[in-house]
């Protein structure tokens, strides 16, 4: 190294990370000594401190006289002399350290575990400033933040293949976050904000991670259990084959399995096999426990059903007070699938006094009119499917008869007494038959009655409402084709306006036209008659023009 | 990292290549019917023989020649890996040895020139990394390039490792009175060693005179379709 070149490098300031700010141009540092051991035992001749020193420094000077570009070893190697397996070698240990080829762009993957914090030092003697932060890495890192918190497109990368296509569809493309780590959308509920910088982890990259630490898997696995019908993005083709040759080869032994593909854990290979769209025919006989855990609040809906509808039939209980409204009932038909046998009852009773409250309550929204026609409807077409139901209902349906004719008269002003009537009938045609001593299936039919009713009085309800709302519609679409036609109306109007202004003009320049005909062959004429062989060319328009206007 | 010693002139070691993987460059030039199959590839000698048969047949497959290049084809394979063999087991008296290895290829329609260094006493070099990393460095995306730079390296490699074990061959008979022949090996190689006292002792510059960088530059030429023909003609030609 001569001393002009060291007096260039006084003036210039050359950023490399700071992980290598043990480089000094005079001195052989032991991270040196250590990764090239070659230039230091002495074991040949070709290598010795010197020409590692004349290497290194020829190598490192070469890069800065122009940082920007990438500087390649086939360049290097031109100009040193010496075995090109050991140039190389210290090539890349320089490269590697940052020391050359830091911070340049080139499309090329650099090693990014550099990343860290970072020290100013100044060596005003060497001239090699130790930046704070690698701002590439710092700003790549943040653009893949700003794409996370986006949620842009470009992440999302799957084939349109049909093994790919996720049955269950639970992920919407391009909705997702961006996973910082890998670049593969998030489904949600599968990333989860890690503490660095606020990007997204995916759940996947951030297992990997936590695999790595050491820690358990156990409790992210729980995790995977839970979400093991979402997407799994990062499933490639290889893996993917390896999981159905695996699949095929050991049945449902799911940790065999994993152990065949590798890179998988067993929840996400199960996981990816229900995904898969003939995953269940692979499956075959161990399918059903699948199906069961993956439908299983449909499971639990269907059977709260049939629990519903044969809680139905059997016995009412009709007593006074009534503490379960609608939304409980909701709740106690998805209670779990085999409740205690004391729960059962209790289920049956709530889900009558429910019942009852509901025909009351639907049938005062309906209005009386319309309850009573409902309940009427349904007792006739009970007493024409069983005559046993007629005679139940013969007992008291004059009476009812009188009440609804007194009912318009009575009730239109309060709705709260409404209700009460609705329950006093009720109640009526539901303790009669008991006092009568009919035997329990009169209180079914009257059960079943209140149902139809409640079911017309709902019908009824919402037919209603339907009207309303179509009413409501057509007077919003007319007012829309009003206000539509009044904007085409002004604008006609305007246009006309327009129209009339240009005849207007048109009119006006036409005279004008004239005029200026006139003045010219008036002037033409002057000029005639004095005689001026010639006229100043700039005289004339202005003079027409001042006329003109 | 190889464990094997750098420095490999202390302790005389058994024939191999002398690269971190013992792979031996196979050059097959047949012609059969006025039909030619040229290649050059590498082959691990601790294959078993019974890879070579299949690799012809294969190969015949693969590019559907007649079925006469099989027999061809592997007995070729067969004799090159039948001379490496006759080396093995000899001992290798390689000092350390700087030699200049000259690349002059053509692969398809790119011609690439170069000149470089090569301790041929470093067992950890790599020619296949080289080449890779010149391609990378070039550009060159060509991928037949890579591995064909690696043979020619490792075709002029083998040479020098043979040398040195026939040439302490020839040094025991040349004790004997026969030191001619040392000489005329010597001189019809050409791989004249560097002077490593003089380049890397205490006087000398590792540093290359700028006016000799051109010599040990990669130089690439593309070649037009044209140019790419004429040349297959006159190998043509010069091959019969």
């Amino acid at each position: 190294m001569t001393s002009s070149s060291e007096d260039d490098f006084g003036r210039d300031l050359y950023s490399i990370p700071s992980s290598s700010n043990w480089f000094q141009w005079d001195e052989i540092h032991g991270t040196e000594r250590r990764e090239l051991p070659d230039f230091f035992d002495g074991s040949a001749a070709s290598r010795n401190v010197r020409v590692y020193k004349e290497y290194r420094d020829f190598i490192i000077n070469k890069f800065r006289e122009d940082p920007s570009r990438r500087l390649t070893f086939t360049e290097v190697r031109k100009s040193l002399i010496g075995d090109v397996g050991t140039l190389r070698k210290v090539f890349l240990f320089l490269e590697r350290w940052g020391l050359i080829n830091f911070g340049v762009s080139d499309g090329r993957p650099r090693p990014t575990e550099e990343v860290g914090p970072r020290v100013v030092v100044e060596e005003p003697g060497a001239g090699v400033q130790v930046m704070p932060a690698s701002s590439k890495l710092a700003s790549g890192r943040s653009v893949a933040a700003a794409t996370a918190a986006g949620a842009g497109e470009t992440g999302f990368r799957l084939p349109p293949l049909s093994s790919y296509s996720d049955v269950f569809g639970d992920w919407a493309p391009g909705k997702g976050p961006v996973c910082a780590v890998c670049g593969d959308q998030c489904v949600s509920g599968r990333h989860e904000p890690l503490m660095e910088g606020g990007f997204v982890v995916c759940l996947k990259c951030s297992k990997t991670e936590n695999e790595i630490e050491g820690k358990s898997a156990d409790d992210n696995s729980d995790r995977v259990d839970g979400n093991a019908n979402h997407a799994t993005g990062a499933w490639t083709d290889a893996e993917t084959l390896l999981l159905l040759e695996a699949v095929l080869k050991h049945g449902d032994d799911w940790d065999l399995i994993a152990q065949h593909v590798r890179t998988k854990n067993r929840l996400d290979c199960i996981a990816r096999l229900i995904q898969l769209p003939f995953g269940d025919h692979m499956l075959g006989t161990f399918s059903g426990k699948y199906d069961a855990k993956n439908s299983g609040n449909q499971a639990t809906n269907t059977k709260a059903i049939q629990h519903a509808s044969s809680e139905l039939l059997p016995e009412p209980k009709t007593d006074g007070h009534v503490h379960n409204d609608v939304n409980e009932k909701v709740e106690e038909e998805s209670i779990p699938v085999h409740p205690s046998k004391r729960r059962h009852i209790q289920a049956i009773a709530n889900a009558t006094d429910s019942l009852m409250k509901q025909v009351a309550l639907l049938s005062t929204v309906a209005g009386p009119h319309v309850a009573a026609t409902a309940a009427e409807a349904a007792v006739t077409a009970l007493s024409d499917e069983n005559p046993w139901a007629g005679e139940v209902f013969n007992i008291d349906e004059d009476e009812a008869r009188k009440k609804r004719k007194s009912f318009p008269t009575n009730n239109e002003p309060k709705s709260d007494v409404k209700v009460e009537d609705q329950d006093v009938e009720m109640h009526k045609q539901t303790d009669t038959p008991v006092l009568s001593e009919k035997n329990f299936s009169a209180t079914a039919f009257q059960t079943k009655a209140a149902i139809a009713t409640a079911l017309g009085a709902a019908a009824a309800r919402a037919k209603l409402l339907a009207d309303q709302e179509g009413r409501e519609m057509e007077l919003l679409v007319a007012s829309i084709i009003e206000a539509q036609m009044r904007k085409i109306q002004y604008k006609i109007k305007h246009f006309k306006e327009l129209e009339f202004i240009m005849e207007k003009e048109y009119t006006l320049i036409q005279q004008m036209k004239e005029s200026l005909l006139d003045k010219w062959v008036e002037v033409i004429q002057q000029i005639f008659q004095a005689g001026i062989p010639r006229w100043k060319d700039n005289v004339f328009p202005k003079s027409l023009w001042n006329h003109g206007s | 990292m190889k464990s094997l010693p750098p420095g490999a002139s202390k302790a005389p070691i058994k024939f191999r290549m002398p690269t971190a993987e013992n792979l031996i460059p196979i050059r097959l030039d047949i012609e059969i019917d006025g039909q030619r199959y040229k290649d050059a590839f590498t082959w691990n000698p601790n294959d078993p023989d019974s890879e070579v048969v299949s690799f012809a047949k294969r190969t015949v497959k693969d590019l559907k020649l007649p079925p006469t290049f099989m027999t061809q084809i592997a007995q070729s394979i067969q004799t090159q890996l039948a001379e490496f063999r006759s080396y093995e087991g000899q001992d290798m008296h390689i000092k350390e040895k700087i030699v200049p290895l000259k690349i002059d290829l053509r692969v398809n329609n790119i011609v690439i020139r170069d000149q470089f260094l090569w301790d041929v006493s470093n067992f950890e070099n790599d020619p296949e990394e080289f080449a890779r990393t010149l391609c990378e460095d070039l550009n060159i995306g060509d991928p037949e390039v890579g591995p064909a730079i690696a043979v020619a390296i490792r075709e002029q490699l083998y040479e020098v490792a043979a040398q040195s074990v026939s040439s302490a061959r020839e040094t025991r008979v040349g004790k004997k009175g026969r030191r001619g022949i040392e000489n005329v090996t010597n001189s019809k190689t050409g791989n004249s060693a560097l002077d490593l006292l003089k380049l890397f002792g205490s006087k000398g510059s590792v540093i290359r005179k700028r006016k000799e960088w051109y010599l040990y530059e990669p130089i690439v030429d593309l070649l037009s379709n044209e140019e790419v023909g004429a040349l297959d003609a006159r190998e043509e030609l010069s091959a019969r």
